[in-house]
Formats: C-alpha cells, structure tokens, sequence
C-alpha cells in the first residue's frame, strides 16, 4: 500500500508527477477512486485555496497543484463513470464573448474539479449558445461566467437572458466573478452567486447543489 | 507659461511644474482606442481623415499634431520600428474596420473567419500560422497561443530569446528619426524601445514571430515563473545583456532627446493581490530591473518608466529599489491603490504616470458630471509637488463615451486653470 498522504503532498506542492505516480500505485494496490478524491485531492485543493485566499500561495503555484490533481484526475475518471458515481455538480464555465482573460476563470474551473465537481471548460470568448448547449446536451447544473472587461461584463447578462430565452434558465445556478463584477451587478443580471476568488467560488458550487 | 517639456522635465524631478502635464498617446499603455481618436478628432472639429492605427494589437490611433493641440497635451511618444505584429507601419492604407474607415499599415494583412473573426499575421504573412484574432464584437486583436510541445528535458532557454536581439541599423534611423520630430513639437517626449519588458505576458505569446518556439503559453509560462526559475532567468540574464547593449546603441544615437523610457510593461496586479510573493520578484525580477536602470541613469538622463495594471502597492517600494522613476497606470481601483496613501507613502521618489480617473466604472459609465468630480479629487491628490503625469488608468478603450473624455480633459485643465481653446 502506498504512502497516500504523499498525493496530498504533491497535489499541494504541485509536483504532477509525484500525483499520477501514487494515483497509479494506489489503483494498483486496489485503493477506491473515490477515496483517493475525496480524502487526499479535495483536501489538498482546499489547501491551495486557502493558502491562496491569504497570498502564501499565487497564480503560478495554484495552476501547478491544479496540474497535479488533473494528471491524477486523468486516471480517476474513466474509473468513476464505471462505477457509476456521480459529481457533485456538473459546471459549465467559461469567460464570457468577447473577453480572453481566462487566468481567473481557469483557476476557478481548477478549484472546482478539485472540490469534486465535473468541469465543462468552454474556453475564452464563449458565446450564449454554447452554455446553452453545454445545459442541454451535457447537463450541466451550473453555469459559471467569467468577465475582466467592463466592455464584457454587458455579455454576462445577455448570457443568462439566452438562457431565459431558450428556456433553461430554470435548470441551473449561475455565477459569475471576474475583477469588475461586483455583488450588484451579480444581483442585478439576476445571477445567483457572485464570489471575487476561486476558493470561495468552491464554496458558492456546493451551496448550490447542497439538498435544501 | 513653461513649454510643455520643461513641464513634464519639472514634474519627473518632483519639482511643482506651472501646471500639470498630461500624456495621452505618448506610448501603447497610455494610448486611446482609434475609434475614440476618430470620434475626439470630430468633437473637436478637427479634419476629417482616418485615424492611423499605429498600434495594431489595441488597435491604438495616432494622436496627431493638430488633435494633440485641441486636447491640450504636453507628452508625444517615440514607438519602435515594428508594431506587435512584427511589421513596420509603411505606406498606409485605408481599412474597414467594421465600419470606421481608418488607416493601416500596408504589411497589416488579415483573413476573415466564416463565424467574422479577423485572423492578423505576424510579419504581414499570410502563409504563417495567424498570431491574433479579433473575434466577432471585440475591439481589438487577442493574441493566438503557438505553443509547441513542451518535452521537459529537452526545454533550451535559447528558443525563448529569438526576440532579442541587436537592433537594425533600420531601428536606429528610424528612433533617431522619430526623437528629432518628437522633439521638435516642444513636447515631453516618452520612448518605447523595447526589449526589457522581462516576462510581460502580452508579449510572452510573440505574436510578431512566424514560429514561435519555447514556453509561449500563458499559463505554462506563469508556472515557469515558480517551477524553472532557472530557465527563466537564463531568458532573463540574456534579455538584459542584450537589452541594454541596445540602449547604448540607441542612446548613442539620440542623445538626451527624450525624457522618459517606457522600459518595463509586465503585470504584476490583479484586482485584489499580485501574481507572485515579493519574495519571488526580489529574485527573479530585481538583479535585472536593478541592472537597466542603473545603466540607465549611470549613462543618460533618461528616467525609467514602469507600468504594472492592479494591487501593485507591496511591490512599489521594490520598483523604487531597483531605480524605476515612474510607475504606470496606478490602478487605484485596486487593492492597497488609495491614491492619498500612494502619494503620501511613495509620492517623493516615485512619479505616478496615471490614476487620473478610473476606467472600470467612472469614464465609461459615470456622467461627466462624475468624470469631473473624480478628476478634480486626483489632481488635488496626487499633483501636490509635482510627481503627476494625469493620464487616465491604462487605455481609453473602446465604446468610452467621448462626452466623458471631453469632460476629463476640461477637468484637468479646469484644475491647471488654463482655458484650451478660447
Ligand atoms: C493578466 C491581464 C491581461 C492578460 C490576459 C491573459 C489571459 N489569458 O488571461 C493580457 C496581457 C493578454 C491582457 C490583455 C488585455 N487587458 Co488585461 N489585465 C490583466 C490583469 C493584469 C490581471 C488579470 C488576471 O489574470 N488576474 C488574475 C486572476 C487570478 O484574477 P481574476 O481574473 O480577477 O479572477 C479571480 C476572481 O475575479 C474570481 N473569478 C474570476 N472569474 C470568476 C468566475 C466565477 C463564476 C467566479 C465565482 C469567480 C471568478 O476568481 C479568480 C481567482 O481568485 C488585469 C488587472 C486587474 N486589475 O485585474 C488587466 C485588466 C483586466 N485588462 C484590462 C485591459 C483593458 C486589457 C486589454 C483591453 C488591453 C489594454 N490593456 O488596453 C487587453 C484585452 C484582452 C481581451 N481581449 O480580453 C483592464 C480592464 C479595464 C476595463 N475597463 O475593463 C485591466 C483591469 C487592467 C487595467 N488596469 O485597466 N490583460
């Protein structure tokens, strides 16, 4: 049985080898898929959110753990859709038309794969029709929409006025962030969640699909 | 009245100008999107003529002479040679750019995707894989990612340093050229050279090279940034040496022509922190900061500009260590970016080249009336001793209503007490 605590390890210290190196010695050993996740991965990434969330860590470490969890991710999931388990939620994200800034949304997508749910990553400059198709085709149950440009952040709203319109809007929990959306604004293209850093974006996700 | 560059000579010395000196098109981060200078050029009654888009990847429009006049402006700008796509800007022609006829280079060659996009070339070559599109909407080019498959073992720091290197004796006509006119309009003169930018991330990508090769993808090169420092700084140690080599060459050339040197562009901010530790950019950024600058004022009388958008304020006081002059655009909107504490703690050894009004919220959205107001605050705040270059934070982008930049303009020269045109 391998040293399990060594994928904490590398996830939070970001060494990708390290991670699919254990994840491969795990599986071999016959750990379960879902505990590696549940009990190594999702805590390290909530580690790297939080050392985020107060600057020990920045933008190069977290994309570096991120790395790490998704080469271990890459062995995992075929494993889990076998055996039939379920994410926590199915998010769709991507910045919204127009914008290319995608540091923030990528980090958000990280975070969010780390914390258990499956990530649509639609890219940089999405158009309306392509969340709306990620909800009917794919199933997604959140949609999450990034914008840095205060040009951009008008595309957010027609984002989820197409949702209305293609009549979805009821199937899913949208937020939003990027470094101009503010709270307000959140409220006011009636969004469901705003949050201004991917650690509590986590956060926000699992309120969402939390059972009332 | 003083002449527009003593003014600005008064201001970077931190002596109190007459007035305070404001630069707007004077370099690619201070710039106004072209459909902003066609749309400046018909408020003011100015020729109609297009605008030359002298900055293709912003799509930044040329301040002429007359316009530069109406606005009342005391900075002109010295750019290189080649624009980001790697051509010269020769023999213009006019463009539709969706509907703005403008005026581009002859070399500014692009494709029209079925979904609208505009596809741009690196070096004006259609047959080279596109190095920016322009999607649908937007307003300017993003650069296109060439990134060729990183084999770990085999990363040669080399391929990352095929953008530097000795300048053309084309590039040096064409800057001593460019001073002489610069500096025959009277006004303060900012200069961008190029090639000690160390990392900015808009020029990481190169989007003026055919084939880029090395570590060209965004997020792979901010890993690099903590993962392989040591190739990094190899880039780095390279990119100094020749940069400054280049700088004697240039200085050689034009002399004390101009004033202030736009040297570093990288961004170092986000909205609410910073993209490394302190820690990190004394180590991986200061030797090299530290050995242009001093280079800098050890041989010319040149000052040292550096621009890094968002929460900038833990790193100011590093900037000044390594003998930057004058820091650009002042994102006050930031974290830590209060301009009444900025001023107070910064304001005698640093110049603030920008925090003049905010482009997140009040210049393109407030009403002019809110335009005024915030510009009057700014001026009071960071004016005081000289120190202040009013241009507002980064680049006007495009939809800006020009009713607001009239009104930021009129602000300034209210607080500076001139009439522009009687
Ligand atoms: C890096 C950067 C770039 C890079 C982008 C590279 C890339 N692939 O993303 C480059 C150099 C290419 C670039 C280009 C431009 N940029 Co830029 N850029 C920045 C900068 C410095 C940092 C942005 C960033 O990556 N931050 C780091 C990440 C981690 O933070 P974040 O994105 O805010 O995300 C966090 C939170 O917001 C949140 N979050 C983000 N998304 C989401 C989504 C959800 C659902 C949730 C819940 C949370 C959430 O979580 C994230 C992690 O904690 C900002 C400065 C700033 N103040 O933000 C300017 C900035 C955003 N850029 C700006 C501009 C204007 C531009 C340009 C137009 C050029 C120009 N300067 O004129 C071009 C346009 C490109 C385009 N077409 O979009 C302006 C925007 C101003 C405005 N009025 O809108 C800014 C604010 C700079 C400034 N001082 O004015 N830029």
């Amino acid at each position: 049985m391998p040293d399990l605590q060594k994928l904490y390890d590398a996830v939070l210290e970001g060494d990708q080898k390290t991670a699919v190196a254990v994840t491969q010695e795990a599986l071999a050993a016959g750990c379960a898929p879902m505990e590696l996740i549940t009990k190594y991965m999702v805590p390290a990434m909530d580690e790297v959110g939080r050392r985020f969330e107060c600057e020990e860590y920045f933008v190069p470490e977290l994309l570096l753990s991120a790395r790490a969890m998704k080469g271990s991710l890459v062995l995992l999931r075929p494993l889990l859709a076998e055996s039939g388990v379920q994410p926590a939620g199915r998010v769709a994200i991507g910045t919204v038309k127009g914008d290319l800034h995608d540091i923030g949304k990528n980090l958000v997508a990280s975070l969010l794969e780390g914390g258990g749910f499956e990530v649509i990553d639609l890219g940089a400059d999405v158009a309306p029709e392509k969340f709306i198709s990620a909800v009917k085709e794919r199933g997604a149950n959140i949609v999450a929409l990034s914008a840095l440009l205060t040009v951009t952040m008008p595309a957010m709203r027609t984002t989820i006025d197409a949702l209305k319109q293609a009549g979805v809007r009821d199937q899913v929990k949208v937020m939003v962030g990027g470094a101009p959306v503010t709270p307000q604004f959140a409220t006011e293209i009636g969004a469901d969640g705003y949050s201004d850093n991917a650690s509590a974006a986590v956060g926000l996700a699992r309120s969402f699909v939390r059972p009332e | 009245m003083q002449a527009a560059r003593k003014r600005l000579l008064d201001t970077l010395s931190h002596r109190t100008p007459d007035r305070i000196p404001i630069d707007f098109g004077g370099s690619a981060v201070t710039g106004v999107h072209v459909s902003c200078v066609a749309a400046l050029r018909d408020h003011f009654g100015l020729e109609r003529r297009p605008v030359m888009v002298h900055e293709p990847y912003q799509m930044l429009g040329l301040i002429e002479d007359d316009l530069r006049v109406a606005m009342g402006l005391d900075v002109t700008g010295v750019f290189p040679r080649k624009t980001m796509f790697g051509f010269a800007n020769t023999l213009w022609r006019e463009w539709d750019f969706r509907g703005l006829t403008v005026l581009v280079s002859n070399e500014f060659r692009t494709t029209v995707e079925p979904s609208g996009d505009i596809l741009i070339y690196p070096e004006g070559d259609l047959s080279a894989p596109p190095s920016g599109r322009m999607p649908l909407g937007s307003a300017f080019f993003d650069t296109i990612v060439r990134q060729p498959e990183i084999v770990e073992n085999e990363l040669n720091a080399e391929d990352n340093c095929e953008e530097f290197s000795l300048i053309e004796d084309e590039d040096l006509a064409h800057f001593k050229s460019s001073a002489e006119t610069a500096q025959a309009s009277g006004c303060g003169v900012l200069a961008t050279f190029g090639g000690t930018a160390f990392g900015d991330i808009a020029l990481v990508p190169a989007p003026f090279l055919k084939n880029p090769k090395g570590i060209r993808d965004i997020a792979e090169w901010y890993m690099s940034t903590a993962s392989r420092q040591d190739y990094v700084h190899k880039i780095f140690e390279r990119q100094c040496e020749v940069g400054i080599a280049n700088l004697a060459r240039i200085h050689a050339a034009i002399g004390d022509a101009v004033d202030a040197v736009f040297l570093c562009g990288t961004d170092f901010g986000t909205q609410t922190s910073q993209f490394c530790s302190v820690k990190t950019l004394r180590n991986l950024w200061f030797p090299y900061y530290k050995a242009v600058n001093d280079w800098v004022h050890a041989n010319t009388t040149w000052k040292c500009f550096k621009h890094s958008c968002g929460s900038v304020e833990k790193f100011l006081e590093t900037f000044i260590e390594a003998g930057f002059d004058i820091i650009n655009p002042v994102q006050c909107s930031a974290a830590g970016m209060d301009p009444k504490s900025l001023k107070s703690k910064y304001g005698d050894r640093l110049v603030f080249w920008g925090g003049g009004v905010d482009t997140q919220k009040t210049l393109p959205f407030g009403t002019p009336e809110q335009v005024r107001g915030e510009v009057l605050g700014r001026c009071e705040v960071f004016g005081t001793g000289g120190g202040f270059v009013f241009d507002s934070i980064h680049n006007i982008q495009a939809g800006t209503p020009v009713e607001n930049i009239v009104a930021m303009l009129n602000a300034v020269h209210e607080f500076n007490g001139v009439t522009i045109y009687a």
